[in-house]
C-alpha cells in the first residue's frame, strides 16, 4: 500500500516549555488503513497529529504528504487541510457557530467552493454522520455525542483523504462510540486513512489494522494489531489493560 | 437567557424570514412613537402579546416575565416623571404628601406625561420582545449580514453568542464542583469561591479561545468566518398582520 502521510524524524518543543513534545518521531500512514496511536498522557500523540494538519511546524524533521514535503505557505496550507482533516477531543473547541448547518459549511467554503457545492457537501457529510435531522438545531442544544458527530461532519465535509482524530471518541457511551467507529469504517471503505489517538485498548485491539505506540515524543513501536497484542513484550508497553490484580 | 433562547428556537414563527418579523416589530415601534398616544401604546402591547403567544405559541408566562422585568425598570423611571418635589404646595395636584418642609405631589399633567411614557415604552418593549422571543440570535445575525454590516462585527457577534453558552456550561460545572466541596456553605466561603470562580473562568475562556483558534485553522480559517446563508420561508400572513396592525394603531391614535 502507498504511504500517504509520512512524519520523518520530527522534533518540536512548545514555546515556553523546556521539555520537547516530539524528539525524533517518525511514522508512515498508509492509504486505506485504520491506525490507532496509543501512549501515556504527554507521549506526543496530539502534537504529532497537529503536525499532520500543519497546525504546528516541526523545528527539525519533515512531514510529507503523498511524498511531497508540506509547504507552509497559504496555498500549501489550504492543500494540506483539504486532504488531511483533524478532529479534536472536545467538540466545543471546534464548533464555533451556534448553527449546526453553518458550522459544517465553514470548511467547504474555506476551500473556495460555491454555496451550492458547499450545501451538497454539508448534506452528504451530515448524512454520513447521521446528523441530517440536527442541521436546524442550535449547537448549544446538542448532547455530547451529537456534538462529536457534528464536529466530525464539519471535517468530513471538506472531503479529506486522511482523517486524524484526537481522542474524540473518549467520553462517548458505547452506542455512540459504535456509531462513530461505523463512520470511520465507511470512510476506510471509501479508501480514506483514519488515524485515531486514544487510550481505548478495546478499540486498538478490535478496530485497528496498525497500532502505533508513542512514548516521550517518539514512536517506539508500530505494528499490526495482532502482533502487538500477541507479543507479551509489546503488549506490556500499552500499560495495564484488564489486569486488575494489582489494583484489587 | 436560556429560556428566551429555547423559545426563539422552538416557536411556530422560527422558520419565517427574520426580515419579515423584524419589519413587523420595527413598524410597531415606529407607529407607537409617531402616533404618541397612551391608547396606541396599549394597543401595540396587546397586539404583540397576541402575536407572540397565540401565533408563535410562546407561553404567556414567558412573555409576561420578560415584560415584567422591563416594566419594573420603566416604573422606576416614570415615577420620577410623575412625582414632583418642592418647598411649596403645588397649585393643582391629584395627590400630595407633606414631609417636613417638602411637598411630594403628583400633578395631572405630570401623571399624563408619565402614563404616555410608560405605555409608549411598554408598547415598544413588547414589539422588541416579540422579535427576540420568535427569532434566535443566529437569525438576527443573518439579518445583519444581509444589511451589509461589516463582516468583522458579524463574526464577533456570532462567536460571542456561541461562547456565552460554552462559558455558561463551564460556569455551571465549576460552581457544582465548588459547591460539592462546601464552597458556598457560608457567606465568607461563598465570596471566596465566587472570586476564585471569576478568575478561573477568565483563564478557561482564554485557553478555550486558543484551542478554538487552532480548530478553526485546521479547517482552513484565513481571517474570515465563511458560512452558508440560512434559508427561511416568506409568510404572506406577516404582511396581512402588518396592514391590520397599522390600521388598528391609527384607529387607536384617533380615539386617544
Amino acid at each position: 500500500m502507498s504511504v500517504v502521510l509520512e512524519f520523518d524524524n520530527l522534533h518540536y518543543t512548545f514555546p515556553g516549555s523546556e521539555t520537547p513534545a516530539l524528539c525524533g518521531a517518525s511514522l508512515r500512514l498508509e492509504a486505506g488503513c485504520r491506525i490507532v496511536l496509543l501512549g501515556r498522557n504527554g507521549a506526543g500523540k496530539s502534537t504529532l497529529l497537529l503536525h499532520g494538519n500543519a497546525i504546528l511546524r516541526p523545528s527539525a524533521g519533515q512531514v510529507r504528504l503523498n511524498g511531497a514535503p508540506l509547504e507552509y505557505t497559504r496555498r500549501g496550507l489550504l492543500r494540506v487541510r483539504r486532504q488531511v482533516g483533524l478532529v479534536f477531543q472536545n467538540p466545543d473547541d471546534q464548533l464555533f457557530s451556534a448553527s449546526v448547518l453553518q458550522d459544517i459549511s465553514f470548511g467547504p467554503l474555506n476551500l473556495g467552493l460555491s454555496n451550492d457545492e458547499a450545501r451538497r457537501r454539508v448534506a452528504e457529510a451530515a448524512d454520513l454522520c447521521g446528523v441530517s435531522d440536527l442541521l436546524d438545531r442550535p449547537t448549544h442544544a446538542l448532547s455530547g455525542g451529537q456534538k462529536t458527530r457534528v464536529a466530525l461532519a464539519g471535517v468530513l465535509a471538506m472531503g479529506p483523504d486522511i482523517l486524524l482524530v484526537d481522542e474524540a471518541t473518549s467520553g462517548l457511551d458505547p452506542w455512540m462510540r459504535q456509531q462513530v467507529f461505523g463512520i470511520f469504517n465507511r470512510l476506510v471503505e471509501r479508501g480514506a486513512t483514519v488515524a485515531l489517538a486514544t487510550h481505548d485498548l478495546d478499540a486498538a485491539q478490535h478496530w485497528a489494522d496498525t497500532i502505533v505506540i508513542m512514548s516521550e515524543g517518539r514512536v517506539i513501536a508500530a505494528a499490526p494489531s495482532a502482533q502487538i497484542f500477541g507479543d507479551p513484550e509489546l503488549r506490556a508497553l500499552l500499560g495495564p489493560g484488564r489486569e486488575w490484580g494489582d489494583c484489587l | 437567557m436560556r429560556v428566551i433562547d429555547r423559545c426563539a428556537f422552538g416557536n411556530a414563527l422560527r422558520p419565517i424570514d427574520p426580515a419579515q418579523k423584524g419589519g413587523l416589530a420595527f413598524l410597531a415601534i415606529i407607529l407607537c412613537l409617531a402616533l404618541d398616544r397612551p391608547a396606541v401604546g396599549v394597543a401595540t402591547l396587546l397586539w404583540m402579546l397576541a402575536l407572540t403567544t397565540w401565533w408563535a405559541g410562546i407561553p404567556l408566562r414567558v412573555f409576561g416575565r420578560v415584560l415584567l422585568t422591563e416594566g419594573l425598570f420603566l416604573c422606576l423611571s416614570v415615577a420620577s416623571i410623575a412625582l414632583s418635589i418642592g418647598g411649596e404646595a403645588p397649585g393643582t395636584m391629584i395627590v400630595g404628601w407633606k414631609i417636613g418642609a417638602l411637598w411630594i405631589s403628583v400633578a395631572p399633567e405630570s401623571l399624563a406625561l408619565a402614563t404616555l411614557t410608560l405605555t409608549r415604552s411598554l408598547g415598544c418593549a413588547a414589539a422588541l420582545n416579540f422579535l427576540i422571543l420568535t427569532t434566535p440570535l443566529i437569525d438576527l445575525i443573518e439579518l445583519m449580514r444581509r444589511v451589509w454590516l461589516p463582516e468583522g462585527v458579524i463574526d464577533v457577534m456570532a462567536l460571542t453568542y456561541r461562547a456565552i453558552f460554552v462559558l455558561l456550561d463551564s460556569l455551571e460545572r465549576m460552581t457544582t464542583a465548588q459547591d460539592a466541596r462546601l464552597g458556598y456553605a457560608t457567606a465568607r466561603t461563598a465570596m471566596r469561591s465566587a472570586a476564585l470562580l471569576a478568575g478561573q473562568l477568565f483563564l478557561d475562556a482564554y485557553r478555550r479561545n486558543q484551542r478554538m483558534q487552532v480548530a478553526l485553522e485546521s479547517r482552513g480559517f484565513d481571517g474570515t468566518l465563511r458560512v452558508l446563508p440560512l434559508t427561511y420561508q416568506r409568510s404572506p400572513r406577516i404582511w396581512q398582520a402588518s396592514v391590520a396592525l397599522t390600521a388598528s394603531l391609527m384607529l387607536a391614535g384617533m380615539v386617544g
